[in-house]
């Protein structure tokens, strides 16, 4: 953007001098290079997400019959899928664990941010990487590794159980979700606190001074100075998560394979049922709706989230 | 703001990407054969996930000078049966041979998919097969596959468990089976008789083994009904047994939960495919010479009746390119010469010259405590019952049955019997809405 900006400028400059052949010459050739500076990001934004996204509506509108082929349905999907109670329970399940986790997740994630700051921990370095380590692990080893961890049989709850003499299942229909968001915390927590001990680590030392000179104590620090700083990028971690939590599928598609009866259906996250709808239902048609409908969706409220986000930085 | 509107842009991305990973197929296919002249060889493509297949090529490259055949794993069951449908809506990438587990036959030969092998000379192999093997590649008059593998359903059964309950032989019925259960579930927590959570195959062959024939499938017609006799016996059997705590409900199979308790004895037996004989050495190593093979128990005393679980065959794509080439290695390694490398290398085949050969039935296996196995599970494959079949959706049928029966399992709430009933209702909304005539 800025590199057209910069382009355009002088041009728009030259408009007060006479006009001429060569100044519309080169006017529009001034606009054609900032066409080439845009076409890279342009080319792929079309390729990699227009082209499918379209493609996407597209398909959504046939419905694919095992007798008889593909047909064209119009808006039929969407109506049926407004009725799904399956869709529904997906949506209401992801919606709930975003209410829950991630405000658990950023609000760890905060503290860990503020202690570091704090300048009064030792091994640092060592705790910085350890917490974001998990963000590196990919979601199906991890999910396997906490598969094993959770497990009652002969895994480390097993034991728990052993010793205590209770009787606690982490993969019941009614507490695999709980478990899920541990395991969500456990990896995205390090990668959230990242991005807040960034933003600290760019607050200019002479706020800290001054604050210092007025006898500020370090809480105080943190409500002044450090809170405000970290606004911004609360918002988008707080997109960030909404995003990530709508789109949960590894965890509930890998961890029938480890617990029996765990609860999870072929609906359990919006994400996992167009999965299921498209490679076991042969219903590409309707998978697709469903993606679109998500997608927009999960825009909706994220967009909400920023505008919110926005105006109370404004506000300041 | 910038930011903002970058991490923006990030999120939508990552929606979209996520949103359309669920809507793009699979698009795996491996380069169709094309059609090949006199000087230049046909070249045929094999969709197996069955490792055995490969082992018949050599044989028949060097007796067929004229084709070569490559065999490619594009995955395993659904993975497999979604590439294929890729291919054949793409109109490119058909492979010439592919692999189906009998329920996915069906699937691809109702809506004229597969080609019919009759006329290309297999009906006349209906002999060398056990007829319910038979019976799975049979549709009407058309023959769309042959079998290649066989799950006769048996009974494993852990004898030093039962000898610790003090049982020395193998229930014939199912009256002593629940009999010895509950003496098994007596020894302490973890002992059980066996392990069930949600397995459909397993309940089908229950019911298919009393006689219950929940499925009848003609044309794109489908009627599917649970409530007859035969089938209500056994729904209500294993109803008791999981009722009275007799069925460990928490080991699901295939877990390492499952191995662990198949390795020290707390699971005295297991009622499945006869192809669980090559892979129980390795899950329960521990238990070597206490695992013995039984056929599975009967409803009446004196009875044989047996039934299947799980199985496969191989079918030809009504879009393949080399149809009759194709043909020639499939009868090649399902009924002709590549037929004993595959059983020499471990494959449980349903062809009667192998399973009645002294070869077969007379090999002592030491891992069952020296038993011939062989002899059980060739019985166990000549009984299996006939006039089983698929509904043409049974690939998600399966899957939406473990959304509907996990509830009853992990609860104990409702019964079996509501579960198959809501699991009917749903098939027949399903298989209406995909074209067929379901009631």
């Amino acid at each position: 953007m800025s590199a057209t900006e910069r382009m355009t400028r002088p041009a728009a400059a030259s408009t007060l001098l006479p006009a001429g052949e060569p100044q519309q010459y080169r006017r529009r050739r001034t606009r054609q290079i900032g066409w080439a500076f845009v076409a890279p990001f342009g080319v792929l934004f079309a390729l990699v997400f227009i082209v499918p996204i379209t493609y996407a509506a597209y398909l959504s509108l046939f419905q694919d019959r095992m007798v008889g082929g593909p047909s064209f349905v119009g808006l039929d999907n969407y109506t049926k899928l407004f009725g799904d109670a399956q869709f529904w329970d997906g949506v209401s399940r992801v919606v709930s664990f975003t209410l829950i986790q991630v405000p658990i997740m950023l609000v760890l994630a905060l503290v860990l941010a503020l202690a570091m700051d704090s300048m009064r921990l030792r091994g640092m370095r060592f705790m910085r990487v350890a917490i974001f380590l998990p963000y590196a692990v990919p979601a199906i080893v991890s999910t396997l590794m906490w598969g094993f961890m959770l497990g009652v049989r002969y895994g480390l709850f097993g034991s728990i159980n052993g010793w205590l003499g209770t009787d606690i299942d982490p993969f019941r229909p009614s507490t695999t979700l709980i478990s899920i968001g541990i395991m969500v915390t456990w990896a995205f927590t390090g990668y959230n606190m990242l991005i807040f001990d960034s933003v600290l680590k760019a607050v200019p030392q002479e706020l800290y001074e001054a604050a210092a000179i007025d006898g500020a104590g370090e809480l105080r620090v943190i409500r002044a100075i450090k809170l405000p700083a970290l606004r911004g990028s609360l918002v988008i971690t707080v997109i960030f998560s909404i995003i990530g939590t709508f789109q949960i599928f590894n965890e509930p598609q890998i961890l029938p394979s480890m617990v029996a009866n765990s609860g999870i259906t072929t609906y359990y996250t919006p994400n996992l049922y167009a999965f299921n709808l498209a490679f076991t239902g042969s219903q590409q048609g309707y998978a697709a709706a469903l993606a679109l409908v998500m997608a927009a969706f999960t825009i909706a409220i994220a967009y909400a989230v920023q505008i919110r986000g926005m105006r109370d930085a404004l506000d300041q | 703001m910038r930011l903002l509107t970058k991490a923006w842009t990030v999120g939508v991305a990552l929606v979209t990407a996520g949103a359309l990973a669920a809507c793009s197929g699979a698009g795996g296919t491996t380069g169709g054969a094309g059609g090949g002249s006199a000087d230049e060889p046909v070249k045929l493509t094999v969709w197996s996930w069955d490792g055995t297949v490969e082992l018949a090529v050599p044989g028949f490259e060097k007796a067929n000078p004229g084709i070569e055949v490559e065999v490619v794993n594009a995955g395993s069951s659904s993975d497999e049966y979604q590439a294929l449908d890729n291919a054949i809506q793409a109109g490119s990438g058909v492979p010439d041979l592919v692999m189906f587990e009998y329920f996915a036959v069906p699937y691809f030969a109702v809506p004229g998919k597969l080609a019919d092998l009759g006329p290309l000379g297999a009906a006349e192999l209906a002999d060398d097969y056990v007829p319910s093997a038979w019976n799975n590649v049979t549709i009407g008059d058309g023959v769309y596959a042959l079998p290649s593998d066989f799950g006769p359903a048996v009974m494993f059964w852990n004898e030093a468990t039962f000898a610790k309950a003090g049982i020395d032989e193998a229930p014939a019925t199912w009256d002593e089976y629940y009999e010895d259960a509950k003496r098994i579930r007596a020894l302490g927590d973890d002992y059980y008789i066996t392990q069930d959570t949600n397995d459909l195959f397993f309940l089908l062959s229950l019911i298919w083994q009393a006689g219950g024939r929940p499925f009848e499938v003609d044309g794109t017609t489908v009627h599917i009904d649970f409530s007859a006799p035969e089938t209500q016996k056994a729904v209500a059997f294993w109803q008791k047994m999981i009722d009275e705590d007799l069925v460990n409900t928490k080991i699901s199979a295939w877990s390492d939960d499952w191995n662990r308790a198949l390795n020290d004895g707390t699971l005295a037996s297991q009622n499945m495919g006869g192809w669980l004989t090559s892979t129980l050495p390795e899950r329960a190593p521990d238990a070597a010479g206490d695992f013995r093979v039984a056929l599975m128990p009967q409803w009446e005393k004196g009875e044989r009746v047996g039934a299947e679980n799980g199985g496969s065959s191989f079918g030809i794509p009504e879009a393949a390119a080399n149809k009759e080439a194709a043909y020639t290695f499939l009868e090649y390694f399902t009924h002709g010469e590549g037929l004993q490398p595959r059983v020499d290398a471990g494959a449980f085949v349903p062809n009667t010259s192998v399973l009645d050969s002294p070869e077969f039935q007379d090999v002592k296996n030491p891992y069952f405590g020296d038993q011939k196995t062989g002899e059980v599970l060739a019985e166990a494959s000549n009984i299996a019952a006939v006039g089983w079949q698929y509904p043409p959706f049974f690939e998600w049928a399966r899957s939406t049955y473990a959304d509907i029966a996990t509830p009853f399992y992990t609860s104990g709430e409702g019964s079996l019997e509501e579960v198959l009933q809501t699991w009917e209702q749903r098939s027949v909304e399903y298989g209406n809405e995909q074209g067929f005539q379901v009631d």
